[in-house]
Order: C-alpha cells, then sequence, then structure tokens
C-alpha cells in the first residue's frame, strides 16, 4: 500500500539520505555479491565439469573395473583388468565395442627441454580414435595408428607450440621416447582436458609405452543399439570373474566428477566463509549508519510520535529503511556476484587453472540465499537504531536534549559480558572438546568467535574514551603528541564524547584484524613447529616430491637407490586399509626409512619391515591395546585381508603417519600400479653434497614431474606454500578489512554533517582550513588504531587457542610474531589517513556563513 | 482558583511536576488547577524557567506529572499507556511548534494530512479545503518545507494542526521564530481558527504582543499560576509581566 504514511516516509527517508547511505549499500552489496559469486562459481564450474565428464564418457555404455572392500569410488586404488578378458566379453550377445582404457601419468617436454607445466594431471592414454567409445575427438590431423605416432590435445600443443608434424618429446613410465604429432584432439566442448594435458598412443603403443603390461585401468563397453543394456550388463556380470563389477558408464562418470566437485565444494565453501565474515563486518556499518542517521534525526522522529505516529511505525520506518537498503543492495549484490565469480575464474585461469569454459549459472538456491543473507543482515543491523528511535520521547520535538537519554540508555554492560563469556565457552568448546567432528568444531568456534566479538564490540564503549585519550597521547610517535595542538585536540575529544559510535566504527575494524592477528599466530606457529620438526627428526639429504599430487613412478626410487654417492634411499608410498572397521591411511616403506626420519622407536625394531611386520604410532597401539608380536587385522581396498604382526611401536608419527608396512607387504596384498608420494634419500660417506646433487639431478631429468630438494630447499618450498595460503586468505580478508575502512570513512562523513555548525564556527573564530582537516584527519586515526588494538588484543589469545587445538603433528610450539602486531599498527594508522581523506575534504570545504546558519 | 467546568476542552487538576530528587529538586509545576474553555484562545504566559512549557508538555500528554491529573474532553491522560496517547495525540490533540515544525521530506500537503495518514483515517475534503483556504496555502501544497518562506512553513503547521479538528491545540511559542509582521499574520490567522473555525487554541508565548491576540492569559512564575487576564491587549499584559518580574 503506497498511500501508506509509514512507508512514504520510509522511502523518502531513503532518498533524502541517499548519499549518507550509499556507503552502507556498498558495504551489504560487496558482502552479497561474495556469497553469490561463491555459489554461482561452485554452480558453474560444477555444471561444467559433469559436462566435460560426460562428454568425455562419449560411447561409453558400460565399464568393466575391479572391486573395492571399502572407500571412495572415485579416489580408490583399484588393481587392474587384464586385457585379455576383452575376448570374452566381445563373444556376448548386443556388444558392439570393447576397448582397454588405459590411462598413465606422461609429461609432455616442450622443446626447449622443460616439461609442459598443467594445472591438472598430465595424462597418457590409450586411444582408438573418434570413431571408438570414448568422448575425446580430432580436432585437427589424423589418429595415431603406429609406435612412433601421438596426439595431443590442442590446448597443450598451442601452449608448448607444437603443430602437427613435429617430434614430440613425452615422458612416461616407462621412459622417455619421441613422437611424430599426428593429431590434435579435444572434447565436444573444449580443446583441452579441463587443466590436464592429454597423449593419445594407438592402444598397441600405449600397453608399451604407458608399461600397461596388457592390464587396463578398466574395460569400456559399448552396446549395439537394438540390445538393452541392462541385459548386456547382466550378461558381462555373468562371465565377470569375483572381484570384477560391470557398471553404467554413467555412473563412473559420475564418481569421477563428483570427486573434483567435491573439492570445488570445498573451494566454495571457503569463500562462503570469507563472505560471511566480509557480512559480519557490513553489519557493523549499517549498524552505525543507522544509529546515527536516527540520533541526527531525534527531533524529525520526536515531531513524528508528537503528532501520531506510534512506538511500532516508528519501528516500522526504521527497520523499513532498511529493507529498502536490503533489498537495493542485494540487487545489485546478485549482480556483483556474476563479477566475482567470472572475476575468481579469469584470476585461477590466468594462473593456469583452466576451469572449463561455462556459463554462469545463477540457480534458485542461490538467489533466494543471496536475498535471504542480504536483507536479513541489513534489517538484522537496523533493529537496534530502530527501537532507539521509538523510545524517542515525543516531548524531545520541542526539547531535544530530553531525547538524547533515550538513545543512550542500555543494558550494555550486562548485556556485552554476557555475550562475551558465552562467546568464549562457545569458542573453546568447539576448539578442544570438538564435539560432532569437523562440522561441530567449525560451527562452535565460528559461531563462539561471533558471539566474542558482539561482546567485545559492546564492550568496547566502556573504554573507548579511555583508550582514545592514551592513544592521542602517544601518537604520532615518537613525534609530537596530537594532544599537544589545537586540531589534534579536538580530534581526542571528539573521539571520546562519542564513545559508542567511536567504539562500533572500530569494531568492524577489530574483526578484520582479529582474524588477521589470529591468522598470522597459527601460521607462525605451524612454520616454526614444522621447521623445528624437521631439524629434530628429519635427517635425509634429499627430498623428492610430485609437484602435481599424482605420485612419482616407483622406477625413480629405484634407480636412486642404485647411484654409489647415496646412502640409504626409501619411498614412501600410501594406501587406504581397514583396521578395526576404520578406514585408514597405511605408509609403506624401506627400513631404510629409519636412516633418513628419527621416527623415535620405542620399542621393537624398524628392521622388523622386512619380516612383513606393521610398525604403529604410540596412539593407534594403545587404542588397540597391542604390543610387539601381536597381530592385527586388516583389510586392504581390494577385498584381500591379512594378518600383520606388530613390529614396532614409535613415537613420532609427523612425516611416518599412524602405519607402517613394507613396500613388499603393499606389494604382495595389491596390483594397483604403485606410485611414491615422497621419497627421501641421504649422501654416502664420504661423498661431497655437489657431487651427490650432481647424480641425482642426472636421474631426475628422466623424471620430469619430480622435483629434487634439498634440506633448505624443501623447507623454503614448505614455507613458501604457506605463505601462498597465508597470502591468499590475507586477501580474502582484505575485503572485510576494506568494509570496516568504509566504516570509518561513513561515520566520519556522517560526523562531519553532524557538526557543520561546529566546524563553521572553527572556522570563524580563526581555524584554517589545513587544521580542520588535520583534526578529522586525527580522530580517523584515533579510531582506526583503537580498531586495531582491539583486534590485536582479541585475536592474539584465539590464535593462540587454535595453536593449542591443532593436533601435534601440526604445530608443538605456539610463536607470536611481533613483527606482524607492529605491521598491523601501523597499518592501521594508514587506513585512518585513507578513511579520512573524502570526509576531511569536506569539512575543510564548508562555507563558514553557510555552515553557521544551518541548523 | 478557578472550578474546571464541564465545557471545558481541556484543564489540569492539582497538577505537579518535580524533577530530580531531595536536594536537587526542582518544582516545575507546583499544584496546578487550571481549564480551558471549548472555543477560546488561551496564552500561558511567564518568565523563563516558570513551568509554563511543562505545564503544555503535560497537558498536551508528550510529558507525565509526577502527581494530579490532566483532563483531555472527557479522557483523563493518566489512565493512558502509551498507545492510547499516541493516539489521543493524533485524534485530539494539534500541535504547532517554534520550530522543526515540519518532516524535511515530506510535500506541503502530506506534512498537513500526516497525522490523520498517521492513523488511516481518511480526511475530511470539504474541511481540508477551508483549512488551506484560510491559511492560504493553495498553491504551495506540493512544496517541499525548504522550498517554503519561514512563516509559509508555519502557516503549513497550523493548516497540519487544524486538518484533523482536534480537541484541542497547544502552540509553542508559534512566532518565536519569525520577523513581526509574518508572526502577526500567523497570529492573526490562528485567531480566526477560533472565531470563525471554533477550535480551541493554547498558547505558550513570551511575546505580549502574541498574547493581545488571546481572549484570556493566563501567568505562571515559580510553577503556580499567579495572576489571569480576560480580553488582553498587549499594553496589559506587558503591565501585568513588568509586576511579576519584579
Amino acid at each position: 500500500m503506497m498511500a501508506s504514511p509509514v512507508v512514504r516516509l520510509t522511502l523518502r527517508g531513503v532518498l533524502a539520505r541517499k548519499f549518507r547511505i550509499l556507503l552502507t549499500i556498498l558495504a551489504v552489496v560487496s558482502g552479497v555479491a561474495f556469497v553469490s559469486g561463491a555459489f554461482i562459481l561452485t554452480d558453474s564450474v560444477k555444471g561444467a565439469i559433469n559436462n566435460l565428464f560426460e562428454e568425455l564418457r562419449g560411447d561409453v555404455d558400460l565399464e568393466i573395473r575391479s572391486t573395492i572392500a571399502f572407500g571412495d569410488a572415485a579416489r580408490a586404488q583399484r588393481d587392474p583388468v587384464p586385457v585379455s578378458i576383452i575376448e570374452d566379453i566381445e563373444g556376448i550377445d548386443g556388444v558392439r565395442l570393447v576397448e582397454a582404457n588405459i590411462i598413465r601419468e606422461s609429461t609432455i617436454i616442450k622443446e626447449n627441454g622443460d616439461p609442459l607445466q598443467t594445472s591438472g594431471p598430465a595424462f597418457g592414454i590409450s586411444w582408438n580414435g573418434p570413431d571408438g567409445l570414448d568422448g575425446r575427438t580430432l580436432l585437427e590431423g589424423a589418429i595415431p595408428t603406429k609406435a612412433g605416432e601421438v596426439a595431443i590435445d590442442k590446448a597443450s600443443a598451442e601452449r608448448a607450440g607444437f603443430v602437427i608434424g613435429d617430434t614430440v618429446t613425452i615422458v612416461g613410465p616407462t621412459g622417455k621416447d619421441d613422437f611424430v604429432l599426428v593429431g590434435l584432439t579435444g572434447t565436444g566442448s573444449t580443446s583441452g582436458g579441463g587443466g590436464a594435458s592429454v597423449s593419445a598412443f594407438d592402444p598397441a603403443t600405449a600397453n608399451e609405452f604407458l608399461g600397461a603390461d596388457n592390464k587396463a585401468d578398466s574395460i569400456y563397453v559399448g552396446v549395439t543399439p537394438e540390445a538393452s543394456r541392462d541385459d548386456v550388463q547382466q550378461a558381462i556380470a555373468d562371465v565377470l570373474a569375483d572381484g570384477y563389477e560391470v557398471i553404467p558408464g554413467e555412473q563412473s562418470a559420475k564418481e569421477t566428477a563428483g570427486a573434483i566437485n567435491d573439492i570445488i565444494d570445498i573451494f566454495g565453501k571457503v569463500l562462503l566463509g570469507f563472505a560471511a565474515i566480509s557480512l559480519f563486518v557490513s553489519a557493523f556499518l549499517i549498524f552505525n549508519t543507522f544509529a546515527i542517521i536516527v540520533s541526527q534525526r531525534l527531533r524529525e522522529l520526536a515531531l513524528l510520535r508528537a503528532v501520531g505516529a506510534s512506538t511500532r511505525q516508528i519501528h516500522q520506518m526504521i527497520v523499513g529503511e532498511g529493507l529498502v537498503v536490503g533489498i537495493i543492495a542485494t540487487v545489485l549484490g546478485l549482480l556483483g556476484g556474476l563479477g566475482v565469480a567470472k572475476g575468481i575464474t579469469a584470476l585461477f585461469n590466468a594462473a593456469g587453472a583452466a576451469f572449463p569454459a561455462a556459463d554462469l549459472l545463477i540457480s534458485s538456491r542461490t538467489i533466494i540465499l543471496s536475498v535471504f543473507i542480504g536483507i536479513g543482515v541489513t534489517v538484522a543491523a537496523a533493529i537496534v537504531p530502530a527501537l532507539r528511535a521509538g523510545r524517542i520521547p515525543p516531548v524531545a520535538a520541542m526539547r531535544p536534549e530530553l531525547g538524547f537519554s533515550a538513545l543512550q540508555r542500555s543494558k550494555r554492560l550486562v548485556v556485552g559480558m554476557v555475550t562475551l563469556f558465552a562467546g568464549i565457552a562457545l569458542f573453546s568448546v568447539g576448539l578442544f572438546v570438538q564435539p560432532g567432528g569437523t562440522a561441530g568444531t567449525l560451527g562452535g568456534s565460528a559461531v563462539g568467535a561471533v558471539l566474542l566479538f558482539l561482546g567485545v564490540a559492546s564492550l568496547s564503549t566502556t573504554v573507548a574514551a579511555p583508550v582514545s585519550r592514551v592513544i592521542s597521547r602517544i601518537l604520532p610517535f615518537p613525534l609530537r603528541p596530537m594532544t599537544r595542538s589545537v586540531p589534534g585536540r579536538l580530534a581526542s575529544r571528539n573521539a571520546q564524547r562519542t564513545p559508542r559510535r567511536t567504539a562500533s566504527t572500530a569494531s568492524a575494524l577489530m574483526v578484520g584484524l582479529a582474524l588477521v592477528s589470529m591468522v598470522s599466530v597459527v601460521a607462525a606457529s605451524v612454520k616454526k613447529s614444522f621447521t623445528d620438526q624437521l631439524q629434530a627428526s628429519v635427517t635425509a639429504d634429499f627430498f623428492v616430491t610430485n609437484m602435481s599430487f599424482q605420485g612419482l613412478p616407483v622406477a625413480f626410487a629405484e634407480r636412486l637407490a642404485e647411484l654409489p654417492e647415496l646412502g640409504s634411499v626409501s619411498p614412501f608410498r600410501a594406501t587406504q586399509a581397514l583396521i578395526n572397521g576404520e578406514e585408514k591411511q597405511i605408509g609403506a616403506v624401506k627400513p631404510e626409512m629409519g636412516d633418513l626420519v628419527d621416527i623415535d622407536i620405542q620399542k621393537g625394531s624398524i628392521d622388523s619391515l622386512d619380516d612383513g611386520a606393521i610398525l604403529l604410532y604410540t596412539d593407534p597401539a594403545r587404542d588397540l591395546n597391542v604390543d610387539i608380536g601381536d597381530p592385527v587385522d586388516i583389510t586392504w581396498q581390494n577385498g584381500t585381508t591379512s594378518t600383520l604382526k606388530v613390529g614396532a611401536i614409535y613415537g613420532d608419527s609427523s612425516v611416518a603417519g599412524n602405519w607402517l608396512v613394507s613396500l613388499d607387504t603393499l606389494a604382495a596384498v595389491s596390483s594397483a600400479t604403485p606410485v611414491d608420494f615422497f621419497i627421501g634419500a641421504d649422501i654416502a660417506d664420504g661423498v661431497s653434497i655437489e657431487d651427490a646433487r650432481k647424480a641425482v639431478d642426472k636421474v631426475a631429468a628422466d623424471f620430469p614431474s619430480a622435483e629434487v630438494q634439498d634440506q633448505a630447499e624443501f623447507q623454503k618450498s614448505q614455507e613458501d606454500q604457506l605463505n601462498q595460503l597465508l597470502a591468499i586468505v590475507y586477501g580474502l580478508l582484505i575485503f572485510a578489512i576494506f568494509i570496516a575502512v568504509l566504516g570509518i570513512a561513513n561515520t566520519m562523513a556522517l560526523s562531519v554533517f553532524e557538526r557543520t555548525r561546529e566546524f563553521g564556527l572553527l572556522r570563524a573564530v580563526g581555524m584554517s582550513r589545513r587544521h580542520l582537516k588535520r583534526s578529522v584527519r586525527w580522530e580517523a586515526i584515533i579510531v582506526s588504531v583503537f580498531g586495531a588494538t582491539l583486534g590485536i588484543v582479541v585475536g592474539i589469545p584465539l590464535g593462540v587457542s587454535v595453536s593449542l587445538a591443532l593436533p601435534n603433528s601440526f604445530v608443538t610450539t605456539t610463536v607470536i610474531p611481533f613483527n606482524t602486531i607492529v605491521i598491523i599498527l601501523i597499518a592501521s594508522v594508514v587506513v585512518g589517513i585513507f578513511a579520512a581523506i573524502f570526509p576531511a575534504r569536506r569539512a575543510a570545504k564548508l562555507d563558514v556563513l553557510d555552515a553557521i546558519a544551518t541548523h | 482558583m478557578t472550578q474546571v467546568s464541564t465545557s471545558a476542552a481541556a484543564g489540569a487538576i492539582n497538577a505537579s511536576k518535580i524533577y530530580g530528587k531531595d536536594d536537587s529538586e526542582v518544582r516545575a509545576l507546583d499544584d496546578v488547577t487550571v481549564d480551558f474553555a471549548l472555543g477560546q484562545f488561551t496564552a500561558i504566559m511567564g518568565p523563563s524557567g516558570s513551568g509554563k512549557s511543562t505545564l503544555m508538555h503535560c497537558l498536551a500528554g508528550l510529558d507525565s506529572l509526577t502527581s494530579g491529573r490532566v483532563i483531555i474532553g472527557d479522557t483523563d491522560l493518566a489512565q493512558l499507556d502509551d498507545k492510547k496517547l499516541t493516539s489521543l495525540r493524533r485524534e485530539k490533540v494539534g500541535f504547532i511548534f517554534q520550530a522543526y515544525n515540519l518532516i524535511p521530506t515530506l510535500t506541503a500537503l502530506e506534512n498537513i494530512t500526516l497525522p490523520m495518514d498517521l492513523g488511516g483515517i481518511k480526511p475530511d475534503q470539504e474541511w481540508l479545503d477551508t483549512v488551506i483556504d484560510k491559511m492560504n496555502l493553495r498553491n504551495r501544497l506540493s512544496h517541499r518545507p525548504s522550498e517554503l518562506s519561514g512563516g509559509q512553513q508555519q502557516r503549513v503547521a497550523v493548516a497540519r494542526a487544524l486538518a484533523s479538528r482536534p480537541q484541542i491545540i497547544f502552540a509553542d511559542e508559534p512566532t518565536g521564530n519569525l520577523d513581526s509582521k509574518t508572526g502577526a499574520e500567523i497570529l492573526a490567522f490562528m485567531k480566526h481558527a477560533v472565531t470563525d473555525l471554533g477550535q480551541t487554541i493554547v498558547m505558550v508565548t513570551h511575546d505580549p504582543v502574541a498574547a493581545g491576540y488571546a481572549d484570556r492569559v493566563i501567568f505562571l512564575a515559580d510553577g503556580k499560576v499567579v495572576d489571569e487576564v480576560e480580553n488582553p491587549t498587549a499594553e496589559i499584559v506587558l503591565d501585568r509581566m513588568k509586576r511579576l518580574g519584579s
């Protein structure tokens, strides 16, 4: 009902203050854009990945593979399927075509000798051409039909600068070889493999070069159009031996896509987490803006009350203004979400992620949640100012001084204390008791942190004035404190006279900086613990890792072991197994591992590995209540069961994990292609580091995906990875901090507006524009330094708590990074100066006469 | 002391208002009994701190008494909660203030009909037209307050007070912010409202000239009614004021 005076007053109120609420809208917009962007991005990428796998599936109607006893269908290490069963399958009625599916790691070497970097895996596959079952298409040239020929995906060929007819060097599991590039492949919608590089060989070449040894990863089956797929599936199932299964083609496509989608979901959830932080900070800004606007409209609101507006109508009006702001911001935020999704996609693609090209999907869930969150946050933040506005007595229309007390009254201290302690309790329970697993830990500590922040924000009003006084006496250290000059004194007094406003403005910044402090404590602790551990327990001189997470071919470790320049060499393999009904990761190593990593053997001997024993970390040994010589029952992923005797119990699981067996033990129970995740080696006695390095590098030249590092390099690369992660976290937190800075600018602008008369008076009695500007700027600096101080005071204990709660394999030493704290404080001064630019300019521009005449 | 008559539009009986406690106690109103007859224009005068504004705020239901009663029409304000007080202000009481009389975001017409709009009542169009013409605002109705002169703004305020035909209108220094010519114009309009339209107006003022427009003047000092003049002129009022001050 547009005619309603409340609606009219609300809309006019928003219009009349449109510039004052512009920043508020901007803050909500960025939060909503973040939320919707996260949803749009994950939906779109997931949709594209599902499409890609559906395309890649092509005409595969059925797939035959080994069964697994437990675990995740997509990530399991399956035993291979002998290619020989193809003959049996081909004879079944309704079967049109049968192919062996072989996928192994193969790296394309560029003409300059460097491996072609990919953001996904580097594959070599067996390919029957576009007429075969899989969905790969031939974009240019011909299909590879004999030894010495290869087709590679067009995107990789272009990146490496190869054209048809060129000779391409490829490194596969069996070694290095040269091939003639005969064709360029793609799929229905892309010219690449979603960030992977794909080298396609004819089946015979693939079998040889990829070292498949007539064992396929799985068997693809195409069904004739006349036949019923279900019947064919049943017929195949009838002839398959135990340990094999036949599934519809789309199931396996879905499983693989699902595994990738899970990762994207995690990525989306992380984005959503940061979106929530931004929105939380925006809520402070909205709250502050409305609180200030209400106090500035005191007389108007009292007049409305005097002429007959009810308390409810006043509530409706202010909340209504919040609603209008929320609606506008949500609509803009949804549009912004498209931009965020596009921007992040572009950013990651520029970094080489090769997200498949996808139309941006805005699902109804995205819209509903964005609307709910955007409008909800705005309205919720406007409720307290609205309640305060409702308390303004009508008599304040004539005697405004009577109205201010109505705006001040509050049970702040009590509510603040209760909220703070509830927050601390919940945070601690979430972190240390960890009810309900990861979800409970994260949920509990997140809600706890929110309450804690709200509690501190509410209590900070009490300390705002004294702390502001102290800050203004110290700053700008080491120069003359600001209280020694008139503009500085004014700035200090202004910050103190509205402690509530100062506190809530600073609180927005507190949230962002508390999280930065917290993360910096955790990161410093992780870094220190890692370095300590590396120095204390790892004695290996060289580390070989694989950046693409596919693992290293076992040949690498075997060849390293043959080098006379090296002493002990041990790879680290991993597999999943079921112990006592629970899925565990089991490491497989050589006994030489004991020379490379000090796992702190407490009982037994590491050499017992060679006798087929299993080694346990102290915790699981205690949980299972086993000692040396006791049997442990294990079910491996392919269903094989074995009973291993406990050979040793060790006290340091940081590198080795909880369970160790020998490579031979693993090989005896699993025929899945083994890969090494990690190789450690030390130098033989009497060999110089340089010579050893040369020998290792020479072998490594044949394994382009491997990265060889000495201890210092290894430590540095691990730290670099951590720093990269930190940079991303800080980058995402910058959004929240930016909103908080907007908040400071907004409060200062509103205060300047409110003090128009005062500024006019100051100018009239002789204060220069420069001094006026300085006064505004210093007030902003006081507010932001106050916010930073609160942030550090809250963030450091949070960080220490998180560090203490993290398992010992992560953090053993808690470190407080004082240099980061100093940087935060200095940055907050800069932030204050930045936030004051516009308000200070505005204050200085006021015309003296106009300013005095304004009432 | 005057008795509260049955034909009164409003009145206060033994009204006291005390601010503060013990030593710092201030008696803004001290046992005031007064009534305001229907269709009369009454001025309340007194030096500053005499309690005249407090009396008006309490009479209008904007502020509450420490003891005593306030009656508007046949309603005892002490019996009303905030909700009922609000609707009483909307329906039975009109206000004219010294300044900040209008909502800046609403047009002149929207300001005039605001109390009725808030109450969801349709204005009586004929009466509204009469009021608008009487206040000479016909061609200013779509203007915002910032586009009106001080006198025009105050005429809009008078029109708003009249528009809902309240039982009684309270005016707090309505000419305080205006030059004497514009002020005289507003007072003439208010006088018309009483004589021609039959309204009841109670006005707080310290200006003897303004009081001269009233039918009756009540003098307050130290929270008590100390004098009263029927059909005053500016000279008589000034004279009484001088005596009060001495």
